[in-house]
């Protein structure tokens, strides 16, 4: 569905990502694993056009996007929960979900997806006229997750979705990713919690300052001696 | 409170406005006004009786609207004996215009442009030109001037796009001085004299410096453009109000609040902040047309940079992003130094202080943006309630 092939990039004359390639199988959960700093999100911002690689290319659905803007990228099906999530602040919590559809502005889609987010977030139904910034640190990530769901992406990102949620509202959130799975979507997901993430996602990706230093499904990343070392300190 | 209530209180607010403007001994004007002030805070200390009239105000929204059309109707009949505040009046209008438009750019889109004062004199300077140079009618430069403004602007937008914040705010000032200086260089816009006998608005054979016979009295030849400048300012105030509760208004907000996240969402991030600033240049320099042909001349003085102060402290003062807000700061902020005189010298100075203490103490302005209601029937809450940031 998604395949980064060799890919750098560059941060003015620093290079970040170094001859990354990244596959990821339609209907599958895809976990990329690394310390701070390790370029994370870096590949995110690559898949989505916001930097662009110098080396290498990003193809979606059998279509080089690399070289196409953000807005004509995610157009083409792909869903993003940024790091730090990035809801628009003032605006409210409705305000936000119907600019996740918004190539779809104006139809009568948007009213039933709207009802369907809804239904899967009750309680942004209660607060669907409170200002975003004003949410709680849970409230903000379900509206985040709900907003890029509003898009009814083929191909979901999300960027540590979880950080700075209690354990509790983590374990809901990570439910909630295997149920958007279980619908269809396919999702690469970024983590730091290794243990957790690797239990629910299929195939994982470790990236250490820009490279990718090792690869294979969730099982096979879980005992290899270098996450096992860094990660789960087993 | 019924309707009948709503348009009470309306009425009373518009004796007390006619009073405070026509009061001529420091008497009966330091009373109009103290009744203002009175009015003003026995209104704002009692959170309930604010709410009471706010919610009338809202249950009987057409009402309202209708009686405020109809006292905005017969305003130039108080007026008559003062052509002055008759065009004074006018001018509160055409900031209501020129402020429905920077809103657009700063309050919704959050695009700085700190040059407002040259978009409208690009309406007005248009205006100038195509009547006196080329025996254009003024009624086609004023569909012209707001063409190139937005024009102009387009062009400058090419810089701008990459650039934000403060540098931004740079970039506006820098093109405002540049406009000035070239105002009072060029040769064919007349140098320091400006363009001069700019010929008057004609419709249908009517001049517009005739003083209009209405229901029997004669009104000052300045109430024709109070009129004109009251249907100008109500279309484009409509205008606004449908782009800002429809989608458009929406996307704009996206890149006021996070360009990055607006992107992720499929926004052309270029794209709209052009539509944004070309909307808000088309009302501005529709308004310096207005201007020009209003007054008959335009110079370059008439468009220094004081003028964009000005604006600015009107939406701040309003509240940044709510139309209803920028009605409310024009007509406030434009008759207040001319009403005091000895305020006139220092009229920057108030500006500047009304900013200032409007973002220390009121930072989303006098009248706040609200919730956009998406055909939902109840009244919409205000996002003080919500406890908002605005
Ligand atoms: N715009 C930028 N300009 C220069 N350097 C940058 C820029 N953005 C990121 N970097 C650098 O690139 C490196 C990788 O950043 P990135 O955000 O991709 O890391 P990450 O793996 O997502 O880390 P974290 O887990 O902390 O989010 C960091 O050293 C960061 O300082
Ligand atoms: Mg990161």
């Amino acid at each position: 569905m998604l395949e980064v092939r060799g890919v750098s990039t560059r941060y003015g004359q620093i290079s970040m990502l170094r001859n990354v390639s990244v596959t990821l199988r339609e209907g599958e959960i895809a976990c990329l694993l690394g310390p701070n700093g390790a370029g994370k999100t870096t590949l995110i911002r690559t898949i989505l056009g916001i930097v662009h690689p110098v080396e290498g290319s990003v193809v979606f659905r059998g279509e080089r996007i690399d070289s196409l803007k953000t807005n004509q990228i995610v157009k083409r099906g792909i869903g993003v929960v940024p790091e730090g999530r990035r809801i628009f602040p003032k605006m409210t919590a409705e305000e936000n979900l119907r600019m996740g559809a918004f190539a779809e502005w104006g139809t009568s889609e948007v009213a039933g997806r709207l009802e369907q987010i809804f239904d899967r977030f009750p309680r942004l139904r209660e607060r669907r006229r409170q200002i975003a910034a004003t949410m709680s640190g849970g409230e903000q990530a379900m509206l985040a997750i709900g907003r890029a769901l509003m898009g009814r992406p083929k191909l979901l990102l999300l960027d540590e979705p979880s950080l700075g949620l209690s354990p509790l509202l983590v374990e809901q959130i990570f439910e909630m990713i295997q149920a958007i799975n279980r619908q269809g979507t396919t999702v690469f997901l970024v983590e730091q919690n290794a243990r957790k993430t690797l239990a629910l996602a299929h195939h994982g990706y470790l990236l250490q300052k820009g490279e990718i230093v090792g690869a294979g499904t969730a099982a096979e990343l879980g005992e290899s001696d270098i996450v096992r070392h860094a990660y789960l300190r087993a | 409170m019924t309707l009948i209530g709503v348009w009470v209180v309306e009425l009373g607010l518009f004796v007390l406005v006619v009073a405070a403007l026509l009061a001529e001994r420091p008497i009966a004007l330091g009373a109009t006004v103290a009744a203002i002030g009175i009015v003003a805070v026995v209104a704002r200390s009692s959170a309930r009786v604010w709410r009471w009239v706010t919610t009338s105000f809202l249950t009987h929204r057409t009402g309202a609207l209708a009686g405020a059309a109809v006292l905005a109707l017969v305003l130039p009949f108080f007026l008559r004996a003062s052509p002055y505040w008759t065009f004074i009046a006018t001018m509160a209008l055409m900031y209501v215009t020129i402020g429905q438009g920077l809103n657009f750019q700063m309050g919704t889109a959050g695009v700085i442009n700190l040059a407002g004062a040259a978009f409208a004199g690009l309406g007005g300077y248009t205006v100038g030109l195509l009547t006196v140079r080329l025996g254009f009618p003024p009624w086609l430069g004023l569909l012209i001037g707001p063409l190139i403004a937005v024009a102009v602007g387009a062009l400058l937008f090419i810089p701008i796009l990459k650039v934000r914040g403060h540098y931004l705010a740079l970039v506006t000032i820098a093109f405002g001085f540049i406009f000035n200086i070239l105002m009072n260089n060029l040769e064919f816009t007349g140098g320091p004299q400006g363009i001069k006998n700019i010929p008057t608005l004609r419709l249908f054979g009517y001049a517009f410096t005739t003083p209009p016979q209405l229901l029997g009295m004669t009104l000052p030849s300045h109430a024709n453009f109070y009129y004109a400048a009251l249907v100008m300012a109500a279309l484009v105030t409509w205008l606004a109000w449908r782009l800002y509760n429809s989608w458009v208004g929406l996307t704009l907000n996206t890149l006021r609040d996070d360009e990055i996240a607006a992107k992720c969402s499929g926004v052309s991030v270029a794209r709209y902040k052009l539509l944004a600033f070309s909307i808000g240049n088309f009302f501005i320099g529709l308004g310096g047309a207005f201007y020009a042909v209003m007054v008959g001349f335009v110079s370059p003085p008439d468009f220094d940079f004081g003028y964009s102060l000005v604006m600015v402290s009107v939406i701040i003062l309003g509240g940044l992003d709510s139309i209803p807000g920028i009605i409310l700061g024009a007509c406030l902020l434009i008759p207040l130094p001319e009403r005091f005189r000895f305020l006139h010298e220092y009229r920057l100075l108030l500006y500047g202080a009304a900013i200032v203490l409007m973002l220390l103490f009121r930072p989303r302005g006098l009248w706040p943006a609200t919730v956009r209601r998406y055909g939902l029937r109840e009244p919409a809450a205000s996002f003080g309630a919500a406890g908002g940031l605005r």
